[in-house]
């Protein structure tokens, strides 16, 4: 166990060396000066001054080693294209905000998907659950990107019920302005639906085949107590390994969905970045989102080998 | 093995008397054998929904082909004079803000998008296969070391690394194709190595290395055609998930750029016109969702006919 752990913590580590080295080449060979429409109308020596003092004039292998040292102290280096941002400061402007997005999409699509897949399950055969399940690949097909426009489109362009563009700040980040949330919220949630109620739908019935369900049946127990502590409980199994990889992916924003309703948070503000060459808050945020991402992982295969002990013997089959 | 010899010198085949021949007519109650792709082919064609996808997709597979020939029109060369026309008798689905027609610039995007799906799911498929049963068929410390890369790059957010390698090769169809596959290939090794760990037991493959045959032919021609159904299933499952990811990554700017077409920039452009001209983008988004749902549904179809556990 110890073993194991051990050597999946080396592995992250690993990770996220490969990450940071690979980002930083990868941007440094990008075509692009991030600082040429900054320096254009500067005097030589100012133009000099300003290379110099985000290292840009050193070379690549150089600037590598500065990097990497000042990575190890959570030192990412100053924003090239907004001056007096750094990584930190964007995390903490713009986090909250992605977070709260996230959130809500995950608690509204996972509950109800698993509302949804609960019926499904008990009403098998019936058109309840046929409409489930057509419901559920309708939703599978169309894309957030699509769903956002279309409702962007009608409930906010249309029937003006709602905001089109636009996010709570200031003392309402986290509990107010609701409607501005309402539409974001819909069209990335809308998959969490359709995922998690035809996820634990397959799991129900698949316990429900199972050798020790006939045995409790056989032993007289109480119907709610098979459906509560046999059934349910070991149907859940799938969603929970499923949960945090959605979490870590919630919490780091939805391109999409984020890009379309105008909501200022560390998905567009990544692609931001990514589009004006912005090398050190690129290079920090893909670290940042990867060693959330990878921590998360980490953490749910550790909790697994102790909470199901059938997954250590299997060998951590997922 | 003395004995054995001697028995079978002591053996000859004018001992041997036929005591009763078999009679013809039980051969006739024996039903025609029923092979896995005959039964699996005859279980999808009894599916409607499946049959239904698939004569959707081969629709679509015809259009990709004929469809920007159908109306004659030049869909690349701006035509001021038509900016933006409604729908029309000229222009079925209209035409685009620089007065192209829309219904041939869908079907050139959606060719675009299918193609990108399509190269994807091959590179993914081959590489997935190669390096899966190469772990597999050797197993001990290459499987090892294989497998400590394979966690290594699953670990990293794969959006991210595509966004990175779009960065670094600029926008074209090229660097989409690299920027996609990339890390695509990993869920299928896992899969396929899972598969043939537990084939690489068979007696088929002890009889095939018996006869000494080079341990790639072994993969090549025994263990990877058994493996077929489960390939087939990947192929159908990952060709929406391209579809999806071309389609985002054009919209947010950082897939394709104009003047290529491609469903996620036709999508694009129709959400800038979206509120006096929303033809532009309710029939992009419609091919793209109406595709990709005929794949979803194909793939359970598969699911239910390739997947023994399926079976019922």
């Amino acid at each position: 166990m110890i073993k194991f752990v051990l050597r999946r913590f080396l592995e992250l580590l690993l990770a996220l060396f490969l990450i940071a080295t690979a980002t930083f080449f990868l941007t440094a060979a990008a075509p692009g000066d991030p600082l040429l429409s900054r320096t254009l109308a500067l005097p030589e020596a100012s133009r000099d001054a300003m290379y110099a003092k985000y290292g840009l004039d050193k070379p690549v292998l150089e600037r590598y080693v500065i990097t990497m040292k000042g990575m190890l102290h959570g030192d990412f280096g100053e924003s090239v294209v907004y001056q007096g941002q750094t990584l930190q400061t964007i995390l903490r402007d713009k986090l909250p905000v992605s977070a709260r997005l996230g959130l809500q999409q995950l608690i509204f699509g996972v509950l109800v998907g698993l509302l949804l897949g609960v019926i499904a399950a008990v009403k098998r055969e019936t058109w309840i659950d046929r409409c489930i399940v057509v419901f559920a690949v309708l939703m599978m097909s169309v894309p957030e990107l699509v769903l956002g426009l279309i409702f962007q489109k009608y409930f906010a362009g249309t029937l003006k019920l709602l905001p089109v563009i636009g996010w709570p700040t200031g003392k309402d980040l986290w509990f107010g302005g609701w409607k501005y949330t309402i539409l974001p919220t819909l069209s990335g949630g809308l998959l969490y639906i359709a995922t998690y109620s035809r996820l634990l739908k397959t799991s129900i019935l698949d316990v429900l085949d199972q050798d020790y369900i006939l045995t409790a049946r056989s032993k007289g127990l109480s119907e709610p107590r098979i459906v509560w502590s046999h059934i349910m409980r070991n149907s859940m199994i799938p969603i929970v390994t499923r949960l945090p990889v959605t979490l870590a992916m919630c919490l780091t924003g939805s391109f999409m969905i984020e890009k379309i309703f105008a909501i200022p948070g560390i998905a567009a503000y990544f692609v931001e970045a990514v589009s004006a060459n912005d090398l050190s808050i690129v290079l920090g945020e893909t670290v940042f989102l990867a060693a959330l991402f990878i921590t998360v992982i980490f953490l749910t295969d550790i909790l697994y080998t102790i909470v199901d002990p059938r997954i250590r013997i299997q060998g951590g089959k997922r | 093995m003395a004995q054995a010899k001697n028995t079978a010198e002591a053996l000859r085949p004018e001992d041997f008397v036929i005591l009763r021949e078999r009679s013809a007519p039980s051969d006739l109650l024996v039903r025609e054998p029923v092979g896995y792709w005959k039964d699996a082919w005859r279980r999808l064609r009894r599916n409607k929904v499946a049959m239904t996808s698939l004569v959707v997709l081969g629709l679509f597979l015809i259009m990709i082909i004929i469809g920007p020939y159908l109306r004659g029109y030049d869909y690349i060369t701006a035509a001021p004079q038509y900016k933006n026309a409604d729908m029309s008798a000229q222009f079925w689905l209209g035409a685009d803000a620089l007065g192209r027609d829309l219904f041939s610039r869908l079907w050139v995007g959606t060719r675009v998008s299918f193609v990108i799906a399509i190269v994807c799911t091959a590179v993914q498929v081959v590489v997935g296969c190669l390096y899966g049963s190469v772990m597999a068929y050797f197993g001990g410390i290459v499987d090892e070391i294989m497998m400590r890369i394979l966690e290594v790059i699953t670990a990293i957010p794969s959006l991210l690394i595509t966004i990175l390698i779009m960065i670094a090769l600029g926008n074209s169809a090229f660097s989409l194709l690299v920027a996609l596959c990339i890390a695509s290939w990993c869920p299928t090794a896992r899969v396929v190595r899972g598969q043939i760990m537990q084939l690489r037991e068979s007696e088929y493959v002890m009889a095939a290395e018996a006869m000494g045959e080079r341990p790639m032919r072994i993969i090549l021609r025994h263990l990877l055609p058994n493996i077929m159904g489960i390939l087939i299933l990947d192929v159908a499952t990952s060709i929406p998930g391209y579809i999806f990811q071309e389609a985002g990554l054009s919209f947010i700017g950082l897939g394709l750029q104009t003047p290529a077409i491609s469903l996620g920039l036709l999508i694009s452009n129709g959400q800038a016109v979206m509120n006096s001209h929303v033809n532009q983008l309710i029939f992009p988004a419609a091919v793209l969702c109406i595709m990709v749902l005929a794949f979803n549904l194909l793939g359970d179809g598969l699911r239910n006919a390739l997947d023994p556990k399926f079976r019922k």
